[in-house]
């Protein structure tokens, strides 16, 4: 074998040298926190081109709001989506198509999942607590979660899921029924069935039956507007505090969401906020920080909030839970924040289910689980200080 | 510099000896190609597995692409000695250039997958299979491209030389790298480790080669130092090219059966195998469902057999104050880092048995108050042994007359799907035929009770009957499990709906289904494609090519076969099934040298035509063993069967080359058809035959493949022009 002189030798062991380095030194570009660089920057859903079916089935109902645009184009104004769609499209939600030049919503009177749940499953912890809410839902979803329970029929057309027949005076008749104090517009997301919700709304309000929007509060203000008319209460997801997290893991935005937050606020309708703490994603102390200090400038402190813990669903499998300290974590930050009421879900048996007057620091109500055991509220009053404890208790 | 280029070539006016000793090099090549080929192959399918979804169609997958890309290897190997004559000093590059790609490949696929894929989230089936292809590609084609460049150097000096000799050298590295990693690397070393090991000989044989030339050239020298330097960076790597986003990375280790990773954010424990999150320690709701929904049926519950089971369980198991308590779990390093990290509490009725859940049940007389699985979704082959018909018998020939034996599926939410309906429903009918009680209780885990006695579907009062305490199901049952949603589950269960057995997997094609329908995509395109493309190169293949392609899609078919039969009789053995796969290799071997005796006969072609017959009877004589003895066929038989059917379709590798001429364009041919056969063979079987046409008829479907082999044989089908 050939000796090999100096300089090849020099060579050899810099480039040796050099590739030990780089991996010493920390150069492997994998590190924590880089969320941002991994997958999709936009998940967003676009519309469904001749999508539409050819005549229309018998739950229909022509568009609650639209604009009808040339060459028999319309323009669905429901969320902000703002779907432009072609003689036989199907918008991003895939509830509504356009006939002709007309919007027609396909989900109207057909609900594919009909239970009977307790108001605190929404979670709705400072409205009328005990009571049982009739929830209804056909299919669609304006966003794309990775990490969505209901999947199979949020992220599904109409005439691929079995429903039940069930026309808004129907559904109030059974509301009434099984007792239910409330209507709950729930499971997928119920701006996307907009027509079939305000209608079975504004029938149950005439009946004394009270409405509760379960949404990701991605909607136009026109159509909130109408919907604060008749609703009682809501549980709008407030998914992060971030546009690009929203835009990767929810195929949102998340501007339009915040105007729900104001517009609902004006209105005066009471509503609770909920944030899924996404292990490696929505984690961010400083980001929980910054949501919260936007909800007490603009809404003031009094909506509550729920934090609630994370577990491997849907896409989002790869995932671990959401370590409780964590969440107790956020749970104080929003409190020093000034939010009053800070709630933990997800997590049996926590002090963080529990209501605390905000004024004395007293028990008001213990939750475990469904159950109250205990309850101090004397009307909305707390029994020990007579501070007014928002919500709706009666 | 042509002079000196011509050096590194094998001429005909080379002395005897310094041919003899380049082609000893050589030969020592080819094997040790094979034996880093073998290694690496086994290192991707835990990358693959550890990174993306580890269900049937990603194995499949992962060998399909294998095969394909090693058939597309050969075909290049041809396109450039057409351009360039073979050369050795080329070969010992490409080489050197395969250690070094094993390494970059394993990285990239650690990094690549979080980059083109959004962390934490499950990758569909075609984003699946372009990366699966895309990463295995570079090593896949050159692994695929240097056995037959080898065996166009050895031709440059020698034209003579046998082609199935080479497919025998490297067959003989094939064998020593799947028992070196079955049986040594995946014990001891990392992925990384094990590659640098497996890399090692053919840095040396690459070395050797060059060393018995006049004189090494820097090129060569800094080519080795780049791969060797590669490999080294790879050691350096391992860990940190695991560091998950969140939390950090505090243990991690390689089992027989998978990837253990242990990640820790703040103070909550995840144990993570293959990429999955499978223990954490605080899983409260998930425990006492798994239990208390068994156990509160029973008076006073005894003995207690758990396959599978998180910290959570035991805790909730000791409340019944058991007398013995079985724990299975077939991977030992499994328990022990769950006990090290007290994600599971030991009791002291506790008995941890290292056992496959089905042999050990087999294999026992033992009697239990309840058996309770809690063990991922049914959607590998492995998986869906625990949830057939045969494996629901077997568990209650184990309960006493009052026992309770549960399991649990991914369930709903809100809504109950089509294919979640027909899962729930199989598996509801199945559980009938055994058991005269069956409850199936909603949420987002299904759980299924089965039993002798009725059973009470009010868990909570049960429960506060006995006096126990649960935090989650006293507080949210009510709410969660509601008369409502008992009658909706029930009212959707379909009587009509197949029986998930072993012998004919229902249940897997609804899994199957179920991941296509979470991605909203349909498996159609492929299929359509797939099935294009295969007739596209059938038109175009010679009968040699027909023959070889039926053999590779035989025996690939044939071993998912067996080892599917296998661990439904007799469990999952890891060193039984590493010794099944290797007597699978180990057949090839005296096969080629047989066939290579063969060929020098004039009526080879006979020869060739009598092997087939030859398979077609030994794959009936399996097709009548598993009907009229599936349960008292013995390990031996299907060892036998392995080694037998190995030879004759190694045999037929020599007589097919030179059925096609034996020259070396037909050489890539026949390397071709028999990798790509072999890469539909395992597709085909594992996705179609089996799930859908069950074990029976999947043994006839592929006696119909050699069938259509022979018959192309037999009916001349345009040979070498």
């Amino acid at each position: 074998m050939k000796p090999i002189d100096r300089r090849t030798f020099l060579c050899l062991s810099a480039a040796m040298l050099a590739q030990s380095g780089a991996a010493h030194a920390g150069l492997w570009p994998f590190q924590n926190d880089r969320h941002e660089l991994s997958g999709e920057e936009d998940i967003r859903g676009t519309i469904f081109k001749n999508d539409a079916p050819k005549t229309l089935w018998k739950w229909h109902k022509e568009g609650f709001s639209y604009q009808k645009l040339e060459d028999r184009k319309v323009m669905c104004n429901i969320c902000p989506n703002r779907c432009l769609l072609e003689p036989g499209d199907r918008s991003i939600c895939r509830s509504k198509v356009n006939m002709d030049g007309t919007l027609y919503s396909l989900a109207y009177g057909n609900p594919c999942a009909v239970h009977l749940d307790p108001v605190e499953k929404k979670p709705l912890y400072h409205f009328k607590p005990q009571t049982t809410a009739f929830s209804i839902a056909a299919t669609g979803c304006n966003f794309r979660c990775l990490n969505c329970q209901n999947w199979e029929i949020s992220q599904a057309k109409p005439h691929e899921v079995r429903h039940e027949e069930m026309f808004p005076a129907e559904v109030v008749r059974k509301a009434r029924e099984a007792g239910a104090a409330s209507i709950a517009y729930t499971y997928s997301e119920a701006t996307t069935y907009f027509e079939y919700m305000i209608d079975t709304a504004r029938l149950a309000r005439q009946a004394g039956i009270n409405n509760l929007w379960i949404s990701n509060g991605f909607i136009n203000k026109e159509p909130l507007l109408e919907l604060c008319k008749v609703i009682n209460a809501a549980n709008v997801n407030l998914k992060s505090f971030d546009d690009a997290i929203y835009r990767k893991l929810n195929g949102g935005r998340l501007q339009p969401v915040l105007n729900t937050f104001k517009t609902m606020n004006e209105q005066g309708v009471h509503f609770e906020m909920t944030t899924l703490v996404v292990p490696g994603y929505i984690d961010n102390e400083e980001m929980i920080k910054e949501m919260c200090g936007w909800i007490v400038t603009n809404l003031g402190p009094d909506h509550p909030l729920h934090f609630l813990r994370f577990f491997p669903n849907y896409k989002l499998t790869r995932l671990p839970p959401t370590p409780a300290s964590t969440l107790d974590n956020f749970r104080k930050l929003a409190m020093a924040e000034g939010i009053r009421y800070v709630y933990l879900g997800n997590l049996p048996d926590h002090p963080g289910s529990n209501t605390y007057c905000h004024h004395c620091g007293q028990l008001l109500i213990e939750r475990r689980g469904y159950r109250m055991p205990v309850n101090n509220l004397e009307g909305s009053l707390c029994k020990f200080c007579r501070t007014t404890i928002p919500g709706v208790w009666q | 510099m042509p002079g000196k280029q011509e050096n590194w070539r094998f001429s005909p006016i080379r002395s005897n000896t310094s041919a003899n000793n380049s082609e000893k090099g050589v030969s020592r090549l080819v094997m040790s190609i094979g034996l880093s080929s073998v290694v690496m192959q086994l290192v991707l399918v835990r990358e693959f597995l550890a990174q993306f979804q580890g269900n049937e169609f990603t194995i499949s997958l992962i060998f399909f692409s294998w095969l394909i890309l090693g058939g597309m290897g050969a075909w290049l190997a041809l396109l450039a000695i057409r351009r360039r004559p073979a050369s050795l000093s080329l070969l010992t590059r490409y080489s050197l250039l395969l250690a070094a790609l094993a390494v970059i490949e394993v990285l990239s696929i650690r990094t690549l997958r979080d980059i083109i894929f959004l962390h934490g989230a499950d990758v569909g089936f075609y984003p699946t299979m372009a990366a699966i292809f895309g990463l295995t590609a570079p090593f896949g084609l050159l692994n695929g491209f240097l056995v037959p460049y080898s065996l166009y150097v050895l031709r440059n000096q020698n034209p003579d030389y046998p082609g199935a000799r080479i497919y025998m050298l490297d067959n003989v590295g094939d064998i020593c790298g799947g028992m070196l990693f079955s049986f040594v690397l995946v014990l001891w070393l990392t992925p990384l480790q094990s590659i640098f090991v497996a890399n090692l000989p053919l840095l040396v044989a690459a070395t050797l080669i060059v060393a018995g030339r006049q004189q090494v050239r820097p090129a060569f020298l800094l080519s080795l130092a780049g791969a060797m330097g590669v490999l080294l960076i790879g050691l350096l790597l391992e860990n940190k090219s695991l560091t998950p986003f969140e939390g950090r990375l505090i243990h991690y280790e390689e089992s027989r059966y998978g990837r253990i990773t242990v990640h820790q954010d703040r103070e909550l424990l995840t144990i993570f195998v293959d990429g999955s999150p499978i223990f954490s320690n605080q899983n409260i709701s998930q425990d006492e469902e798994a239990i208390h929904f068994p156990l509160s049926q029973i008076g006073d519950p005894h003995d207690i057999l758990l396959i599978g089971a998180e910290g959570g369980m035991l805790q909730e198991v000791a409340k019944y104050r058991p007398a013995r308590v079985d724990y299975l779990e077939i991977d030992r390093k499994l328990t022990d880092v769950q006990l090290r990290y007290k994600l599971l509490q030991p009791l002291p009725e506790l008995h941890i048995i290292h056992r496959d859940g089905r042999a050990f049940l087999a294999g026992t007389d033992r009697r239990y108050d309840a058996i309770i699985i809690n063990l991922p979704e049914p959607d590998t082959f492995q998986i869906n042994r625990f949830f057939t018909g045969e494996f629901f018998r077997l568990a209650r020939e184990h309960l006493r007359p009052d026992g309770v034996f549960s399991f649990r599926v991914a369930g709903f939410d809100n809504y109950l799907s089509d294919p979640a309906r027909l899962k729930i429903s199989s598996l509801f009918n199945t559980a009938r035929l055994h058991f005269s009680h069956v409850l199936s209780l909603p949420g987002n885990k299904i759980t299924f009770l089965c039993s002798d006695r009725p059973l009470n579907a009010d868990i909570a009062a049960l429960l506060k009957s006995k006096g126990i305490h649960t935090t989650y199901i006293s507080s949210f049952f009510s709410g969660n499990i509601t008369p409502e949603r008992l009658k909706y589950l029930q009212d959707n269960l379909l009587a009509d709906t197949p029986v998930n057995l072993d012998t004919s997997p229902f249940l897997l094609r609804i899994m199957f289904q179920q991941w296509f329908a979470r991605f909203a995509t349909s498996p159609l395109p492929f299929t359509v494609a797939g099935f294009i493309l295969l007739l596209l190169y059938l038109c175009r293949s010679r009968r040699e090519e027909l023959v070889l392609f039926s053999t590779g899609f035989v025996i690939m078919g044939s071993e998912t076969l067996v080892i599917f039969v296998y661990q439904i009789l007799f469990g999952y053995v890891y060193e039984q099934i590493g010794l099944l796969v290797t007597v699978f290799l180990t057949g090839l071997l005296p096969g080629a040298w047989l066939g290579e005796r063969l060929r020098r006969r004039r009526n080879f072609k006979k020869s060739l035509a009598l092997c087939d017959t030859l398979i077609i009877m030994t794959l009936a004589m399996l097709l009548l063993a598993l009907v009229t003895a599936h349960d008292r066929l013995q390990p031996g038989f299907f060892l036998l069967f392995g080694f037998a059917i190995s030879l004759l379709c190694g045999c037929q590798f020599p007589l097919a080359l030179t059925l096609g001429g034996g020259d070396n364009p037909a050489a890539a041919r026949i390397f071709s058809s028999d990798l790509i056969g072999a890469a539909c063979g395992t597709l085909i079987t594992s996705l179609l035959f089996i799930p859908f046409l069950g074990i029976f008829w999947a043994t006839a479907g592929l006696m119909l493949i050699k069938i259509f082999g022979m018959s192309a044989l037999a009916c001349g089908v345009r040979s070498k022009k």
